[in-house]
Parts: structure tokens; sequence; C-alpha cells
């Protein structure tokens, strides 16, 4: 150990203040503190600390993102065999996915890394974490057949504007992975399209509606079974298509008390109370527990609504934002018919409320600590 | 009354004191201005001069009767500046021959204002501070009540019955001035442990007794305050130490004034952790030569949480009845992110050390990571058992925004109450800072009430 330290003190010297590679010492900070921890010892206030960082938060996301990524690979190359009528094992149907992986995350964590790292230079603090997180879920959420250069110019996009400008991880009010997907999905509307699934390099004749898309005209029949999506053998993003895959990424989440449990079961329920009353009302023949197993709705709920810096900052303001996620997706999926998939826009659209749900909430504290106050007079 | 905290954390660490006293005797004592929150000190001795036990070394600028008293007998061997001048450290010596006690003659107080102008004059004041600021109260207001905490819930904090023992008619005249002090309309809150020893307390007269239960910070003054009688602005309430109510006590049954106290030597790095009893003031360096082991150890006086760093005039401060030595930490190791951490103590569940249910972890004084911004939003709610909205109140603080800070109760809390939520922030903020410079500027902003 002490070797290592040794060497990457020796490096580090030469990007000390006055030295010719000052100018990259954002950078050095970041391989630096990747490979050791950090020397660093308390100053002022309390002595001792938490062990917990957030690189230590931010990979713990990351290890409940593998199963949806692991299987969403392998079902990546099942699919695509799938489609073109060729039966082949496990391992080939996983390297075919990883090979498709591979490519999209490397473009991502590239062209926002390059930005962040800039940023972080210019403004002379360390590399924030948060984009470890923002650049792996990219990758899960976009279709597996879509440009790389698209890729780059979406995950740029969203790291300049919807985090960068605002002064980085921590300052930004929307989801960076969603305002890629985001901006994907009205700039180049061809490669999401909402009806149609996606399948890499599928044959043309197989390629057909999403289930969501299904639904919406009507084809009940056509429609793979609930178990395919619960288990999460259907077309779909890397990410999206196994909820048990999700469920599980949910359960490290929760354990380790990374996410907030608030949210997710709020979104849960938003989503299912209103699907329900749709299904009720005749509106839609899908029923409750069959929105949340459809689509995106479960990786929004756990990995996309619980981002702890857009999400709402307040304990009550947690169920209000979840709540209305849950309903609003479900209503921009049964309303909208040229739209199924509605979490993406009800996430981001809530993101841009949770300011205002929280300012709400701290109100009412407000007037409650108050009368709080003026019974402990009346007691006294 | 019974109050049980729910919220907050009890941080296990190795070298609690045993109970044993032994005495420290020195010759060397250090009384600095800046053990006393935002005291501007105007001099009133010299290098070279004389003291006595009770002779004014400094007052306050603010107002000239708050005074500080040298505690024992000698002479003022070196005044220490730091910058600008400002005085950092008075240095006194001790003569050979009995320096800690001085009898002192004065006829019985009658009324509130006898009492303070005597606690004045012999640097007694000084023992009382209020809420909000923790500021030593001006001579002229009174508070609206008046807490003593009876037991502090701190890492390896000492037992308060054990720090009183065989004092408790001491303790109990303390009681009975502070309450001619502070007037028969204002109440005296007695906060004690629930289920501990307070058998030094119990005696205690015209006063409401409250029974505490649960994690730290449950022994803080900040929460009982809150749970027993918030502040609101415009308003003040006073608390004092039960160790200087006992001191109060002993100068108005005995005549004699003294600052002989007791204080715990705690901390894993201590070799046998005991109770000391010394002289406010008393230089520690022989207690430190005699009981640290390890080469890297920070000295800390007060506790981990709440407690100062000590390097040069290594004292315990007035207000402080512990100190911890703990080992210094920066040891860097390789790819510790993504390690299980079968050691790492952490109040989230990320390191599996959690799983194993640890007990006592080998605490020292690493950040474990670097600065960021805001990012988890849950974790301050958990230790801060105040109905107060702690990431608001701390986002206010930071933007000065002074409204938001009234509204979300500012005047109850202090740099102390949100101890925990610094240790447990994942963004390694300081947010003991943060408050008290916040409270530093809202003082000058709306004047001391």
């Amino acid at each position: 150990m002490s070797v290592i330290s040794h060497i990457s003190e020796k490096i580090g010297r030469s990007f000390e203040k006055g030295r010719p590679l000052h100018c990259f010492h954002s950078l050095w900070d970041a391989v630096d503190t990747f490979l050791l921890t950090p020397a660093e010892v308390t100053k002022e206030g309390s002595h001792i600390r938490d062990a917990v960082d957030m690189k230590r938060i931010m990979i713990t996301v990351m290890i409940a993102l593998m199963p949806a990524l692991l299987f969403g690979m392998w079902n990546l190359g099942y699919q695509h065999y799938l489609s073109v009528g060729m039966e082949t094992g496990f391992w080939s149907c996983f390297w075919y996915g990883f090979l498709k992986w591979l490519p999209l995350v490397i473009v991502t964590y590239i062209s926002g890394l390059a930005i962040e790292v800039a940023f972080a230079q210019w403004r002379g603090h360390q590399v924030a974490e948060g984009f470890f997180v923002t650049g792996f879920i990219i990758p899960l959420i976009m279709p597996p057949d879509v440009p790389l250069w698209i890729v780059a110019v979406a995950t740029a996009f969203s790291v300049l504007f919807a985090k960068e400008v605002f002064g980085g991880t921590g300052y930004n009010f929307l989801n960076p992975a969603l305002v890629a997907r985001a901006f994907v999905f009205f700039a180049y509307p061809s490669v999401i399209s909402g009806d149609s699934v996606w399948i890499a390099e599928s044959a043309d004749a197989v390629s057909g509606a999403t289930p969501l898309a299904l639904v919406m005209n009507g084809n009940m029949a056509q429609m793979p079974s609930f178990l395919d999506m619960f288990v999460g053998t259907i077309p779909g993003c890397i990410g999206e298509t196994s909820k048990i895959a999700i469920l599980l990424g949910a359960a490290v989440l929760l354990f380790t008390q990374v996410a907030s449990w608030r949210i997710m079961l709020s979104v849960v329920v938003g989503g299912f109370v209103t699907g329900a009353l749709f299904h009720t009302a005749g509106v839609c023949p899908v029923n409750g527990w069959q929105h949340l197993l459809m689509g995106g709705f479960l990786f929004g709920a756990v990995f996309m609504a619980t981002d702890p810096v857009t999400a709402t900052h307040t304990k009550s303001g947690k169920y209000i934002y979840g709540l209305l996620i849950g309903v609003l997706a479900i209503v921009i999926r049964v309303v909208n018919k040229g739209y199924p998939e509605g979490m993406m826009l009800a996430i981001l659209l809530m993101n841009i409320f949770a300011p205002l749900i929280d300012y709400c909430v701290v109100k009412v504290k407000v007037k409650k600590r108050k009368l709080n106050i003026s019974k402990h007079r009346i007691k006294l | 009354m019974e109050f049980r905290i729910r919220k907050g954390l009890d941080i296990r660490l190795d070298g609690e004191a045993r109970r044993e006293v032994r005495p420290l005797e020195t010759v060397r004592y250090y009384v600095s201005p800046s053990d006393f929150r935002w005291l501007k000190p105007q001099l009133l001795v010299q290098a070279g001069s004389e003291v006595a036990v009770g002779t004014p070394l400094f007052a306050s600028k603010e107002d000239e009767r708050v005074v500080v008293v040298s505690s024992v007998k000698g002479t003022v061997r070196e005044i220490v500046r730091g910058e600008r001048r400002s005085v950092e450290t008075i240095v006194l010596e001790a003569f050979p021959s009995d320096p800690f006690r001085k009898q002192v003659d004065f006829a019985e107080p009658e009324t509130s204002d006898e009492v303070a102008s005597l606690l004045l004059s012999n640097g007694l004041w000084p023992f009382l501070r209020q809420r909000p600021f923790s500021v030593i109260p001006s001579p002229d207001s009174r508070p609206k009540s008046l807490f003593i905490s009876c037991f502090d819930s701190a890492p390896l904090a000492p037992e308060h019955n054990f720090l009183l023992q065989g004092r408790a008619e001491e303790f109990r005249e303390g009681v009975r001035r502070l309450h001619q002090l502070v007037g028969a309309g204002c109440p005296i809150h007695l906060c004690l442990r629930d289920g501990a020893e307070n058998a030094c307390f119990e005696a205690a007269e015209n006063v409401q007794f409250h029974h505490f239960s649960g994690p730290h910070p449950a022994g803080n003054v900040g929460t009982q305050i809150h749970r027993i009688d918030p502040i609101d602005k415009g308003e003040c309430v006073w608390y004092i130490h039960s160790q200087d109510v006992a001191a109060i006590g002993r100068f108005f049954l005995t005549h004699i004034l003294s600052f002989e106290r007791m204080v715990a030597i705690t901390g894993p790095c201590i070799k046998s952790p005991c109770y000391y009893t010394m002289v406010y003031g008393a230089d520690i360096s022989t207690i430190l030569q005699e009981q640290i082991e390890a080469k890297n150890a920070r000295i800390i006086s007060g506790n981990i949480l709440t407690g100062k760093q000590l390097s040069q005039s290594p004292h315990v401060r007035l207000y402080d009845t512990q100190l911890t030595v703990i080992a210094e930490g920066g040891e860097r190791e390789f790819i510790g992110w993504l390690l299980p951490g079968f050691r790492k103590w952490s109040l989230s569940h990320t390191f599996t050390a959690w799983l194993f249910r640890r007990k006592t972890f080998n605490h020292n004084t690493s950040l474990h990571g670097g600065r960021r911004a805001f990012v988890m939003t849950d974790v301050y709610e958990k230790v801060f058992p105040f109905e107060i909205l702690p990431l608001q109140l701390l986002k206010a603080c930071l933007t000065d925004d002074i409204e938001q800070m009234e509204e979300l109760g500012i005047y109850e809390v202090d740099d102390e109450d949100f101890a925990l939520c610094e240790v447990v922030c994942p963004s390694k903020m300081e947010w003991q800072k943060t408050v008290r410079e916040a409270l530093f500027r809202l003082r000058k902003e709306i004047g001391d009430s």
C-alpha cells in the first residue's frame, strides 16, 4: 500500500500549483482519489466522520444497477437472435449484448466526463462523482441501436445544460440522464419513436409495436404475457425490461438506505391507483398492477425518481412528489396515444415542481412550529 | 416529565473513564479568551503582575462587569498574542503553597441583584450561558427559564453524578442561589438521565425535574430546551453546567472561592482513562506525557463531536468536563470506496460492517472523502431530534437568509446541535462552523436580545 501511495505522492507533485501540469490537477485528483482514499483529516467541528462518502454512495447505486445491466445485455442478444430466427446459447447472447453496450457506455463516459473534468478544473473543484451514475444509466435507457454520435451529443447536452450551467452535481434541478433521453426523444424522434420496439439489428419483418402501443391501439392479443414482462424477455431498452432485476436493484438501494423508500413506494402507489381508476372507468384495458410491469415505469420509480438531488428534499414532500409522478406517468401513457411511455416526462415534470412542493411543505412546517411554540407558552 | 428522544446516535469508543480520581498538580495555568464565545477581552493585567484567586484577568468589552478571573494565586508569566495583537492566552504561574482557594467575606445576599453582583465580582458569572447564541448573558437580563443538564450523552462523557459525588449539599445551595438570581417567576429545569444514578441532584428545591432517555443528543441542553420550553425570537433561556452550580453553591455555603473541578480523561489513546481533579486552566502536559502511548494522537478538550483540538497551551476549557484523545487518521487505502468495509463505521448501510453489527470501531480523524455539494437529503433528519427542518435551516444559514432562519427556528439551535449532522454528512460539509458563523452574523444584525 505504501508503495502505491508513495508513487501517487510523487506523481502528484507535478500537478501542484506553479508546476507545468497544474492545469490538469482536477483530473489527477480524480484519478488519485479513485485509487486511494483521500488523506484529508478533520479540521474543525466534529473530529470523527462517517466512513461514507459520495464515491461509496455512487458505487452502491451502480451495484444496484448491475442486475438490470447484466440481464439487459443477455436479453439484447436473445431478442436479436430471436428476431433473426437463430438459436444460440446463453453466452453468445450475452456477448452480443455486451458488444452492443460497450461502445454506448464508452462514448457516454468520454463525452460526459470530458465536460465534467473541464468544468471542475475551471472552477478549481474536485471532480464530483455524480456523472458515474448518470453515465451508467444513459446507455440503459437509450434504444440499443441508437447511433453513437447521438448518444455523445445527448450526453454532452445534458451534462452542460442540465448540470454544469447550474453549478454541477448537487445544484441541478433536472435528472441529467433523463434530460439526455428527452433530448434524443425530441431532437431525433426517428431513433427513439415511442411505438415501435427496439431490437438491435432486427430483421425488418419482425419489428413490431411495443406492448404499450399495442395496448393503446387495442391489440391486446398480440401483447407479450405479463410473466414475460416481469421476467424481462421482451424487447426494449437494456435496463428497463426485467422487472425482477430492477426489484433486486431496489432491494439493494433500500437496504443500504441510499434511495428513499418514500419516493419508491408513492410512485408505485400513484401509478397503481391511477391505472386501476382508468381501468375501472373503461378507458384502458390494462389493469393497475399490469401498468407497473409495462415500459420503463419500474425502472423510473426505482432509479430515476429517487435521485436525491432532483427529488423533493422534505420528508412529506417526497410522498407528494412520488405520488404525482406515478399519477402523471399513467395519465400521459393512457391519454397521449402518440407517446405511450410517460415515465420520462412525468419525472422531468415533477423535477421542475419539486422545489415548489418543498416550498409549500416548509411553509406548513413553519406555521406548525409557531403554533407549537404558542401552545407551549399557554401551558407554562 | 418524561421525554424520550428517538432520533440521534450513540457513537461507541474505547476509553471510558474508570471511577478513579487522581489529583493533577502543576504550576502552569492557561486562560484563553477564546474559551468564551465571541468575548472580546479587555486586559486587566500585565506580564509580571501578581494575582490572587479571583483577581480579574480580563473583562468583556461589551460589558465591563463581566470578568474572567484568575483561578490561582501566582504571577502572570506571559501574555501570548496572536494575529493583530489579539490576546490568545494568559499564562499564569502558581505560588507553591495552597494557591487554589481564597476566603471571601460578604454579607448574605437578599435580592437577585446582590446575588448577581457577587457572582460578577468573583468571576462566577461566566459559568452562566444563554441561548440563543451560547454566550455569557448580560448582567441586566433575566431569562424566561434556567436549564441545568445533569447528564451528558456525548461519546465517553463523564457521569455528572460522579463529578458531584459528595457535593450534593453544594449543588442544592447553588440551585437555591440561582433561584434567587432568576426570580420566583422563572422556572429552573433539572434534566436527568432516566434510570441513571441521580442522587446528587435529587435534593434540589424549587426545580422541575425532567427525565430524558434515548441516544445522544438527549443530554444536549439544546434538545432539552426544545422539548421543555422552546425559544422564540426575543426570548432567552439560561443554562449552566451542573458542576458549576456546585461551585457557586460552595462559594455561598463556605465563602471559599475556588475553581477546582473534576475532568474525565478519556479516549482510545489513553493508557488508563480516569478522572482527575484540577483547577480551571491547569496545564495538562504531565497527564498527556504519562497517559498517551500513540505517536500521532489528537488531543481534544471536550468530546469528539464538539471539542477543540489542543496544541499550544494544553488545558481543559471552562465549559468542558472531558478530555478526549484519539488517533489521527489520514492513512490512504487502495480503492477504499469499493472494498466491503468490514471495519468501517457508518450510519448508512453501505459497508458490510453494518451487517455484522460491530459494536466498537477504531475511530480516527480521517475525513473519509472529499468535500462535495449537497446530494443526500434525508440523512440529517435521522440524527436531529428537533421539530426543525435541518437541511432547510442549513441552507438558509449558507445563503444568509435571516428571515428564513428565524422562521425555521435558528434561535433554538447552536452549533453543537448540528454535530451529528456533520458526522454523518456524506458530502463532508462543516455544519458546526456554518451554524456558528450564521449565528454570529445574526447576532450582529439583531443585537443581543
